[in-house]
C-alpha cells in the first residue's frame, strides 16, 4: 500500500511539476517544496480518491508532505 | 445525430432529470447518442422508460439521490466513475421552489429551497470538477431562472438562490478555465414543467401576454440551450449566462 502511494504521488508531480524533481517522503508538497498550488492540491486529491476510495485531504489538517499522505492511508 | 456531436460519446450527469426539464435535458443528450446519468430522490415513468428502453441500453443511470446531501452526491458520482470512467458534462438542473411572501416563509422552507438549490450545485460541482480537473477538460451549467435576475413576488428565497448560482458560475469560470473546465448558466424564462404550477394561469397568461414569443418555454429550448454551451467546440465560452426567455426580460 505504501509503495503505490508513493508511486502514484510522484507520478501525479512528474505529471504536473516536472521542475520538482523526484519527491522525497518530507518534502514540504506546497511552498517551499514540491509547489503544488491549491488547484494542484485538489487534482491530486482526486486522484488518491479515485485509487484508494478515500481522500486524505477531506480531513481537518491537509497533508503538508508526502509522508503525511502515507500516514493517512496507513491508519484509515 | 446532429453535426455537433463528437466521435465518442460524451458522459453527461443530469441532476434532477427524471421528470419536467431535466427529463426533457437527460431526453436531449440521449438523442444525441451521449451517455447519461440522472438522479432524483425517486424513479418516476420517464427514468423507467430509459432504463426499458433498448436504443439507449448501456448509456442511461440512474440512481436515486437526494442532491441536497453531500454523501449523496459523492455517492452518484462515484457511481457515475465506476461505471463509464470519466465525466465530460455536468448539468445542475435539480432545484426546488416554495412559494410564498418572505413574512410567511418558514426557516424549513427557506433551508430546503437554499440546500438544494445552492449546497446541492456546489456539492455537485466540487465531486464533479475534481474529476474533470485530472483529464484537463470538461463543461459545467447551471440551470439558474430569470427570476434569479428580474426577482418574483412571492419567490424571494427562489430567486435568491438563482442568484447565487449566477455568482457560483463566474467564480467556478475563473477558477477552473486554466484547467480546460468552461462553466456557464442558463437562465429560463417560464416554462410548462411543474415547476411553474406555483403560478395561477392568470399569471401565466399576463407572462406570455409580455413575451415576445407569445408562448411560455418548453424543455427543449433549454435542452437546445445545454447543447449549445455544451458543444465540445465552444471552449473561448465561460462564465456567461444564457437567457432564454422567449425575450421577456430583453
Amino acid at each position: 500500500m505504501q509503495d503505490r502511494v508513493e508511486q502514484i504521488v510522484r507520478e501525479f508531480v512528474a505529471r504536473v511539476k516536472p521542475e520538482a524533481g523526484e519527491v522525497a517522503v518530507e518534502t514540504p508538497l506546497y511552498a517551499d517544496g514540491v509547489g503544488l498550488d491549491s488547484l494542484e492540491a485538489a487534482e491530486l486529491s482526486a486522484v488518491l480518491e479515485d485509487e484508494f476510495g478515500t481522500d486524505p485531504f477531506q480531513g481537518e489538517t491537509m497533508p503538508e508532505t508526502l509522508s503525511d499522505i502515507v500516514s493517512f492511508y496507513a491508519t484509515a | 445525430m446532429s453535426e455537433t456531436s463528437t466521435a465518442e460519446p460524451r458522459v453527461v450527469v443530469v441532476t434532477g432529470g427524471s421528470r419536467g426539464l431535466g427529463a426533457g435535458i437527460v431526453q436531449a443528450y440521449l438523442d444525441e447518442g451521449d451517455v447519461v446519468a440522472t438522479c432524483a430522490r425517486s424513479s418516476t415513468p420517464e427514468v423507467e422508460k430509459w432504463q426499458g428502453d433498448p436504443a439507449v441500453a448501456g448509456r442511461f443511470l440512474f440512481q436515486p439521490a437526494d442532491v441536497s446531501s453531500s454523501a449523496d452526491c459523492a455517492a452518484f458520482v462515484n457511481a457515475v466513475i465506476e461505471r463509464f470512467g470519466r465525466i465530460d458534462v455536468l448539468i445542475n438542473n435539480a432545484g426546488v421552489a416554495r412559494d410564498g411572501v418572505i413574512g410567511l416563509t418558514s426557516d424549513e422552507d427557506i433551508d430546503v429551497v437554499v440546500d438544494l438549490n445552492v449546497k446541492g450545485s456546489l456539492y455537485m460541482a466540487r465531486q464533479v470538477s475534481r474529476r474533470m480537473m485530472v483529464k484537463r477538460s470538461g463543461t459545467i451549467v447551471n440551470i439558474s431562472s430569470v427570476v434569479g435576475r428580474s426577482g418574483y413576488r412571492g419567490l424571494a428565497v427562489y430567486s435568491a438562490t438563482k442568484a447565487a448560482l449566477e455568482g457560483m458560475t463566474r467564480a467556478l469560470a475563473r477558477e477552473l478555465g486554466t484547467r480546460g473546465i468552461t462553466v456557464n448558466a442558463i437562465a429560463p424564462g417560464y416554462l410548462r414543467t411543474e415547476m411553474s404550477h406555483g403560478l395561477d394561469e392568470e399569471q401565466l397568461q399576463q407572462i406570455v401576454r409580455r413575451t415576445p414569443a407569445g408562448r411560455l418555454g418548453d424543455p427543449e429550448d433549454i435542452a437546445r440551450a445545454c447543447q449549445f454551451l455544451t458543444d465540445p467546440r465552444n471552449t473561448y465560452l465561460t462564465g456567461q449566462v444564457l437567457v432564454v426567455d422567449g425575450g421577456l426580460t430583453g
